[in-house]
């Protein structure tokens, strides 16, 4: 069967606004998502760090389970195995108010924060210790040491790899669709449930996509070359 | 309440179908992560070497690869291979070849990276000594830039192995009856979320973490050497 | 960016002038493999699923393994394999049109418009639209449905007649029909829509029956068929024919009875108007 391009689907029709509507959905999850993973990851990365082995044991457990375990199941568990568990009135307002991108952005943050933990503590690990030692010799506490000192060159230190795990946390988004989020890959499988043209769709996705990483990349390579520190480079893993 | 029974009931059908991938589904998680593994490395071996070649048009298009492949979610690549590959082909092909495809294509411009890395990590003296030495361009590469490299990127390929076994999951939005797909066929059956989905994430859990201890222990072996 | 740009373009050249080469049909490449690749259900009781002991059964499989491709096997005068993919109802078309399976045998529904991008097959089942609901809910049918969450396939012909017909209804398109009962089950949407015989096998398989009931009149016919690419003469023949034999020897009642008899996994007796319908479509020899 000869395939027949037809490219006019793409702005005729419902297209062109299911498309729109993918891409503010695959931003919207993926910015409020963005948002919890660097909470978790700030906040995971840096007790692994801290004097205190029960802090530390705890931050472990939590990077190492999440981020063991693919997104997909992940994904299933906080859609389909989380809500039956909460009060009834909590899931009444989650299902009516879009239970599927809730879950959604929870898995994405979750895991990824636990990814960007690993690479907080690898930046953490590569400040020179004495930096931490003069810091507490000055009379501040662990949280001012860490606070004041220690996170804001360890955050200048990873663009880099952070935002090659912040791409990766967009393009992950995608696998919010088998949850049934109307993000962008999900619009374009319904494009092309209704027109049949898969190419067309396909193409239009995938070009968005590379749009929106080419222009995530670019934009923090420059904020990297601004906030970069002449002395301290490091080789920091990405989780 | 939790019941975990229907994890009991159904365990052969999880572990030896979904997990080995023996039984009446195409299937198997580790029937198709370990072959993307061994391709997708060798792949990304070639397309790595191909990003330092000195002829631009060997480079331009390994480096046109792999930016266009770091650019894009697996899922979408994972689609584009369901539709195309059938059409030009003009074949039904089954899920494990379109999947194994996809990674396999995906996964080399990550490896490819890495293997980059690793060699532009060796120290130009390194290459300066060996063609003092007499020997060419290629047999440098071979006997002497490439080991070094790779005992560098150890670290970073067995993360990238890892996340490789973890993507495999997605193959079973294609149908693909892996670990994930078969918690989902149960589920639809008996609808037990939570025990089943967290049933499979400990396993997932169990054989991500001993990969990434036997790493450790491979980096410790190695650089102790 | 313009070198991925150019890159791409390279590539949908290839594609689209790749797609004449060869034009082999359904036929000719069954006869070559020997195996007729099926797109079918996986949740959709007792029509296509799988069963407590894991194994892949339903009815439309049935017809095709016990009908169908005894059909095929005679005409080209070898044995042919059944090979199963699954094909929900927003991929099985791609899936056909893709060539990844050569004949969707679940529960689709024959319509004119769907008949400008496949053929059909006799139709082998009758059945219309109705509703799943929790028992005591105050929908009742299509009437009552405005403004209420409805729960529907994701490229179904109830989805579509909803949209078009209840435009306040808030519908939620689930990829396959397991995630929109789960919806349903946990309170996400107020009633399901689908077609009865498939709310009916859905409620015999759930974990706690009678919490949920189907309600409303027929909102639509829905005449299942097979379907199969366009411009397939041949096959389509020979399927029609495997369907034919079939309800002429008396199979596909032998069938019917295995599967919606009382003693079958969905008991839905077929109405003597029905059966008429059926043994009407088989042309004489």
């Amino acid at each position: 069967m000869r395939y027949e391009f037809n490219w006019s689907v793409l702005w005729s029709g419902q297209s062109g606004g299911w498309l729109l509507q993918g891409l503010l959905t695959t931003l919207e999850i993926s910015t409020l998502a963005w948002v919890l993973a660097v909470a978790l990851g700030i906040l995971s990365g840096a007790l692994r760090t801290v004097p205190w082995r029960s802090l530390r044991a705890a931050a472990t457990c939590y990077v190492e389970f999440f981020r063991n375990v693919p997104l997909l199941v992940w994904m299933f568990f906080w859609y389909f195995g989380v809500p039956p568990l909460l009060p009834r009135a909590v899931q009444d307002w989650l299902f009516n108010h879009g239970a599927e991108f809730w879950a959604g952005m929870f898995a994405l943050g979750v895991y990824h924060g636990a990814r960007l933990s690993e690479v907080i503590r690898s930046g953490i690990q590569s400040i020179p210790r004495t930096q931490f030692e003069a810091a507490m010799a000055m009379g501040l506490t662990v949280g001012q040491a860490y606070r004041l000192v220690i996170l804001p060159i360890a955050l200048r230190l990873i663009v880099p790899p952070a935002t090659n795990e912040s791409l990766n946390l967009l393009k992950n988004s995608s696998v919010a669709l088998t949850i049934s989020v109307a993000e962008l890959t999900f619009q374009t499988r319904q494009i092309e449930t209704y027109t049949a043209r898969a190419i067309e769709a396909l193409s239009a996705g995938t070009l968005i996509y590379l749009a929106l990483c080419l222009s995530i990349a670019t934009g923090m390579a420059r904020l990297e070359r601004r906030f970069a520190i002449p002395g301290l480079i490091v080789r920091v893993g990405a989780g | 309440m939790l019941d975990f029974s229907v994890v009991v009931g159904n365990f052969r059908f999880l572990i030896v179908q979904g997990f080995f991938g023996l039984g009446s589904f195409a299937g198997g998680t580790l029937r198709l992560a370990i072959p993307a593994i061994v391709l997708g490395f060798f792949a990304g071996i070639f397309i790595g070497l191909a990003r330092l070649a000195r002829p631009a048009w060997i480079r331009v298009p390994a480096t046109v690869y792999v930016e266009f492949f770091r650019g894009v979610p697996l899922v979408m690549v994972i689609f584009w291979m369901w539709f195309i590959i059938p059409q030009i082909l003009r074949l039904p092909i089954p899920e494990y070849g379109v999947a194994l495809t996809a990674f396999v294509i995906f996964e080399a411009a990550y490896f490819g990276e890495i293997v980059r890395a690793g060699v532009q990590s060796v120290p130009r003296g390194q290459v300066e000594a060996a063609t003092a030495v007499g020997l060419t361009g290629a047999q440098a590469m071979r006997y002497v830039v490439l080991p070094q490299a790779l005992r560098n990127m150890v670290p970073s390929l067995v993360t990238q192995m890892i996340v490789l076994f973890k993507d495999t999951s997605l193959a079973s939005i294609i149908g693909y009856v892996d670990l994930t797909k078969a918690a989902q066929i149960v589920n639809n059956r008996e609808i037990r979320p939570f025990e089943l989905y967290l049933f499979i994430a400990v396993v997932y859990w169990v054989c991500t973490y001993s990969m990434s201890r036997m790493a450790r222990r491979l980096e410790h072996r190695l650089t102790a050497a | 960016m313009t070198r991925v740009l150019s890159i791409l373009l390279a590539l949908v050249v290839t594609v689209s002038t790749a797609a004449p080469a060869l034009a082999e049909t359904t036929l000719e490449k069954i006869n070559r493999t020997g195996v007729l690749t099926i797109g079918t259900r996986t949740g959709s009781p007792p029509f296509a699923f799988v069963n407590r002991q894991n194994q892949w059964v339903g009815f439309s499989i049935d017809l095709v393994e016990q009908a169908i491709v005894p059909a095929i096997g005679k005409k080209l005068g070898k044995p042919v394999r059944v090979e199963k993919k699954e094909s929900t109802p927003p991929t099985r078309i791609p899936l056909l049109s893709s060539n990844a399976v050569d004949l969707i045998a679940g529960t689709m529904t024959d319509t004119r418009t769907r008949r400008e991008s496949v053929d059909f097959s006799l139709t082998f089942f009758v059945t219309g639209a109705q509703f799943l609901v929790k028992k005591g809910s105050p929908i009742k049918g299509i009437e009552s449905i405005a403004g209420r969450r409805i729960a529907a396939q994701q490229g179904s012909t109830n989805a579509r007649i909803i949209r078009e017909r209840v435009p306040t209804a808030q519908l939620r398109e689930f990829p396959d029909q397991p995630g929109a009962f789960q919806a349903l089950t946990q309170g996400q949407v107020d009633a399901y829509t689908n077609d009865g015989i498939q709310l009916a096998g859905l409620l015999a398989k759930a974990p706690s029956p009678g919490d949920w009931q189907i309600v409303g009149d027929f909102y639509s016919y829905e005449p299942y068929g097979m379907a199969m690419r366009k411009n397939e003469s041949d096959f389509r023949h020979l399927v029609n024919v495997g369907l034919m034999e079939a309800i002429e020897s008396g199979k596909y009642f032998e069938l019917y009875e295995k599967w919606f008899g009382p003693k079958g996994e969905v008991p839905y007796p077929l109405t003597a108007e029905n059966k008429r319908f059926l043994i009407l479509q088989v042309a004489p020899k």
